[in-house]
């Protein structure tokens, strides 16, 4: 049965229908696997593996290399610090105030000038 | 289940002999799900090798035996669907190729006592494969394992971890849609081709 009846009723249609499945089924049977089937895979699979394996590796490079950086990274910033002179530990208001305590050591000798007396002649 | 739990928790392991017999034993239903599933037989051997790929490195992720062949199913129905996506020359037929093979059936009436003849076949796969070239992808592999592989609503629905009336009413409307598409096929007048 290939073709359904002219105006057949929907369910028995449905019947062909069915019956039409079945029968490509049967008309499809499970083809055999050639020789080269199996030798393919694990080519296929070996290959697989060893890009895997490449990007592994190459990960893992990249993970030393930047545990490594980090590692040169906490060094240098642990290492220098002795070195530093105390200027630059002070805050900056411990600088200012050590500025304004010397300042104040220092005499002024100002003379009281009038104001009529200055004139821009003088100035220059 | 066509191999024991114990095979497939040592393939799971690593043991590439277990695997091997795995393949072994699922080789041949699975090319034939696959065959019918692409319609191409030259590229059945090469998806089928995906196929096998794929669950080589997906093993471990299975949790639990029991589930080996819903998951086996669904590597290869997903293998299938890359195939088709990948082609995009699935048989185009729609009505108005149908009807062409309508015309060439008609010729071919002489033949149709001899049902199993290799003529008779290659017109029944053309005539399915154009039925199911009416869907989608999707639908026409759903279809295919329900109507053609057999699987039960319930095997399918582990495949596709979908509730199982959300499958009904696709795999329902499917058939509608092949059943109109057979239906266009009826001649005019005349008797029909058993």
């Amino acid at each position: 049965m290939l073709r359904p009846e002219p105006e057949a009723p929907n369910g028995r249609l449905e019947t062909e229908l069915s019956r039409l499945f079945v029968n490509y089924r049967e008309a499809l049977p499970d083809p055999e696997p050639t020789p080269g089937f199996m030798p393919g895979l694990w080519r296929r699979i070996d290959s697989r593996r060893s890009s895997t394996g490449d990007l592994r590796r190459l990960a893992q490079g990249f993970v030393t290399a930047a545990a490594l950086l980090s590692l040169l990274i906490g060094i240098f910033l642990t290492l220098p610090q002795g070195r530093v002179s105390a200027f630059y530990s002070n805050t900056y208001l411990e600088i200012l105030a050590a500025d304004a305590d010397q300042s104040q050591g220092v005499p002024v000798d100002l003379e009281m000038v009038p104001v009529e007396a200055i004139s821009y002649e003088r100035a220059q | 289940m066509l191999v024991d739990f114990e095979l497939i928790n040592l393939a799971r392991e690593g043991d590439d002999a277990a695997f091997g017999e795995v393949v072994r034993v699922y080789r041949k239903r699975i090319f034939g799900t696959i065959a019918r599933l692409i319609g191409r037989p030259e590229d059945v051997e090469d998806v089928g090798q995906e196929v096998f790929l794929r669950l080589y490195f997906s093993l471990d992720q299975l949790r639990s035996p029991a589930m080996f062949e819903p998951w086996l199913y669904r590597l290869t129905v997903n293998a299938a669907y890359d195939y088709l996506r990948r082609q995009r020359r699935r048989p185009e037929a729609r009505m108005a190729d149908l009807s062409e093979q309508q015309v060439q059936m008609a010729d071919a009436r002489a033949s149709r006592q001899e049902a199993r003849s290799e003529q008779d076949k290659r017109r029944l796969r053309d005539m399915v494969a154009g039925l199911l070239g009416t869907l989608s992808e999707q639908d026409r592999i759903l279809l295919t394992l329900k109507e053609i592989e057999g699987l039960s609503l319930k095997e399918i629905e582990k495949i596709y971890r979908v509730n199982e009336n959300a499958l009904k009413v696709r795999l329902f409307r499917a058939r509608q849609r092949v059943l109109k598409a057979y239906a266009g096929l009826a001649p005019a007048g005349g008797p029909a081709q058993a």
